[in-house]
C-alpha cells in the first residue's frame, strides 16, 4: 500500500521545462531528419504514422529530462514497440501470403527476413564453411529487402554503440514480456529467485554454447528451428508433418510460459534473463562499451531495491558490494530509478564513480535514444501506419 | 594526473561514440552490410539449391541443372539434385520433359506437371528415375527439402532425392 501511494506522488521536478527541450531539441531534428523521407512519400496513412512516432519519441525524451527517470519512459516506447512489431510484421504476411507461416517454397526461393536473434547460429559454418545457414537471401531482393546482409549491418552497427543496451533499446522481442511483467502488482516467485539467480543467469549462456555448436553440427539454424518463443507471434515453418507441428507445439509453449506467464508471475523479462542466447551473445558487447552502471559505496545502504527491480537479474548481492553490475546489465535504468539513496548511478568508464553521473546519463540517452528512434521508432511508425490503413472507417 | 588523462579518453570516447551513432544510418549500417556482402559467404545449398551446372534451352523455356547437394556433418536432408523450369509463365500447361542431369547424353528423370491456371495454386507433379542414382517421386508438392515440385515466383522448383552417393558429373 506504501508503494502504491508513493507511486502516486508526483515526483519533484528533476530540470526545469526550458532547459528539458534545449536537451530535447537533437532529438526532435534527429527525429525529423529519420522520418522525413516518410512525408516525401505518397501515402496519409505513412505520413501519419511518421508524424505520431517523432512525436512520441520525442514526448518520452523530453520526460526523461525533465523527470531524470529513465526506465520508466523507455518502458513506454519498448513496450509498444514490442507490441505493435507483431501487429504490423503479421499483418505484412497475411496481405503478402495469407498466411503467417513460412512455405518451404519461400525458404527455397530464399524470402525469408532474415532476424537478428539467429546471428550466432551463423558464426561457425560462416567461418568454417562460408556458408550462411538460413533460408533468405545475402543481397536484397524485391520479394525480401530484410536480407541477411542490411539486418547484419543494423545489428552490428547499432551494437557498437549500444553494446548490451541492444536488449533495452532495440530488441522489437523484449518489449513483450516488458509489457507482461508491467501488468502484475505483485513479485511472486522472488524468493526462488534469489535462492538461484546465479544458476538461473547461466542457462542462456549454455543454450548460446548449445545453440552454436548444434547449428554448426547440424547445419541449420537450431534455435530458430527449434527453441525461438518469438516464433508463435511473427513467422513458423508450415505444419506440414510431425516434426513441424512437434516445432510449432515448442514455440507456443515457450512463448506461453517465458514471454506471457513467468514475466506476469515474476515482473521480471524471464525470456532475455534466463533463456535468450542472443541476450547472452550481446553481453558480451558490454565488454567494449563505454557506459555502464556503478553503485556508489559510500550512500548504499543495501537495502536491495535495485535488485528487487531489475527486470533481468543482473544484480546480486556481490556485484552490489563491488559497486558494479552484472555482465548481463542491459542498461535500462530501473536500478538507478529504484534507488533512493542515488547510490546506482549512470557511469563513464575511466572516469571516477558518482562524479557527474547525469553527464554520463546523457551521453549514454543520446546515443541510445537516437539509434531507438531510427530503428525501432520505423518498425512503431510502420505498424501505426498499417493499423491507420485498417481503420474501419476509412 | 592518471585520473585526470583517463577522464579525457573516456569523454573523448564518449563523443565519438556519438558521432558512430550519428554515422549508423547514413554510413555505417551500408558499410557493414557491404561488408557481410562482400566477404564471400553463400547461403547453404539446402536452401538455395547449389550452383548451376547446365542450361538446356527449349521452346520459350530453359531448364537449369543444379549441383547434386549432399548433407553436411548431421544436416537433416537426404542428397538432392535441384532442377529449375523458368520462365513458369512460358510453360506448357502440361510439362513432360526428360532431363540428362548428369550430362553424360542420357536423360535420367522425366518430370511431368501441369501448370494450375491460378499461379498461387499448390502445384503437383511426378519424377520418375530413368536410372538407378535417382528417387522416383508420385504426385509431390512441397514435401520436405529434398523432395518437392514448387512455383516460387517465375520459376518451378524441382528437387529429386539421390540414392546414396554422390550423382556423377
Amino acid at each position: 500500500m506504501a508503494s502504491r501511494s508513493s507511486a502516486l506522488v508526483r515526483p519533484p521536478a528533476f530540470r526545469g521545462v526550458g532547459r528539458s527541450i534545449l536537451l530535447t531539441l537533437p532529438i526532435a531534428l534527429w527525429s525529423l531528419l529519420m522520418f522525413t523521407p516518410s512525408f516525401r512519400q505518397a501515402g496519409r496513412d505513412r505520413q501519419i504514422g511518421a508524424l505520431m512516432v517523432i512525436l512520441f519519441m520525442t514526448s518520452l525524451f523530453f520526460l526523461m529530462m525533465r523527470t531524470g527517470e529513465t526506465y520508466r519512459w523507455r518502458r513506454i516506447f519498448f513496450v509498444a514497440l514490442g507490441f505493435l512489431f507483431p501487429f504490423g510484421f503479421i499483418a505484412a504476411l497475411i496481405a503478402e501470403r495469407g498466411t503467417m507461416s513460412i512455405p518451404i517454397s519461400r525458404m527455397v526461393s530464399g524470402d525469408t527476413p532474415f532476424c537478428f536473434m539467429v546471428t550466432p547460429s551463423l558464426l561457425l559454418p560462416a567461418a568454417f564453411a562460408r556458408t550462411i545457414i538460413f533460408p533468405g537471401s545475402i543481397l536484397p531482393t524485391a520479394s525480401n529487402p530484410h536480407s541477411i546482409a542490411i539486418m547484419i549491418g543494423i545489428w552490428f552497427a547499432m551494437t557498437l554503440v549500444l553494446g548490451k543496451a541492444w536488449c533495452s533499446y532495440a530488441c522489437f522481442f523484449g518489449g513483450i514480456e516488458e509489457g507482461f511483467a508491467a501488468i502484475a502488482k505483485r513479485r511472486r516467485l522472488h524468493r526462488f529467485i534469489s535462492r538461484f539467480g546465479a544458476q538461473l543467469r547461466l542457462i542462456p549462456w549454455a543454450i548460446l554454447v548449445f545453440v552454436v555448436l548444434a547449428s554448426a553440427a547440424f547445419f541449420e539454424p537450431v534455435y530458430c528451428m527449434w527453441l525461438c518463443p518469438f516464433k508463435a507471434v511473427t513467422e513458423f515453418p508450415a505444419v506440414r508433418n510431425l516434426t513441424t507441428a512437434i516445432q510449432m507445439g515448442v514455440f507456443v509453449a515457450l512463448f506461453i510460459g517465458l514471454v506471457v506467464v513467468l514475466p506476469f508471475l515474476t515482473r521480471k523479462r524471464t525470456q532475455c534473463g534466463f533463456f535468450c542466447p542472443f541476450g547472452a551473445f550481446q553481453s558480451l558487447f558490454n565488454k567494449i562499451n563505454l557506459f555502464e552502471i556503478r553503485f556508489n559505496r559510500e550512500k548504499c545502504v543495501d537495502c536491495t531495491l535495485c535488485q528487487t527491480s531489475c527486470p533481468t537479474v543482473a544484480l546480486s548481492k556481490e556485484s552490489i558490494r563491488d559497486g558494479k553490475t552484472l555482465l548481463n546489465c542491459m542498461k535500462c535504468g530501473a536500478c538507478v530509478d529504484a534507488c533512493k539513496k542515488d547510490a546506482a548511478v549512470w557511469h563513464l568508464k575511466g572516469t571516477p564513480v558518482a562524479v557527474k553521473p547525469e553527464r554520463a546519463r546523457l551521453l549514454f540517452l543520446y546515443g541510445a535514444w537516437a539509434l531507438a528512434t531510427m530503428f525501432g521508432g520505423s518498425v512503431l511508425a510502420n505498424s501505426v501506419a498499417t493499423m491507420i490503413h485498417w481503420l474501419p472507417w476509412k | 594526473m592518471r585520473t585526470r588523462i583517463l577522464a579525457i579518453l573516456a569523454y573523448t570516447g564518449a563523443a565519438l561514440m556519438l558521432v558512430v551513432a550519428v554515422c549508423v544510418p547514413f554510413v555505417l549500417m551500408g558499410t557493414f552490410s557491404n561488408a557481410v556482402a562482400h566477404a564471400g559467404l553463400h547461403i547453404d545449398a539446402a536452401y538455395s539449391g547449389g550452383t548451376i551446372v547446365r542450361t538446356i534451352q527449349h521452346n520459350g523455356y530453359r531448364i537449369e541443372v543444379h549441383q547434386p547437394v549432399q548433407p553436411r556433418l548431421l544436416e537433416r536432408i537426404e542428397p538432392f539434385v535441384q532442377i529449375v523450369f523458368e520462365p513458369a509463365d512460358a510453360l506448357p500447361s502440361r510439362v513432360s520433359d526428360e532431363i540428362d542431369l548428369d550430362g553424360d547424353g542420357r536423360p535420367d528423370v522425366r518430370v511431368c506437371f501441369t501448370m494450375p491456371a491460378d499461379p498461387n495454386a499448390p502445384l503437383r507433379g511426378d519424377v520418375t528415375a530413368l536410372n538407378a542414382t535417382y528417387i522416383s517421386l508420385t504426385n509431390v508438392g512441397a514435401e520436405s527439402f529434398s523432395r518437392m515440385v514448387v512455383r516460387t515466383g517465375n520459376k518451378i522448383v524441382v528437387r529429386v532425392p539421390l540414392n546414396e552417393g554422390p550423382a556423377r558429373h
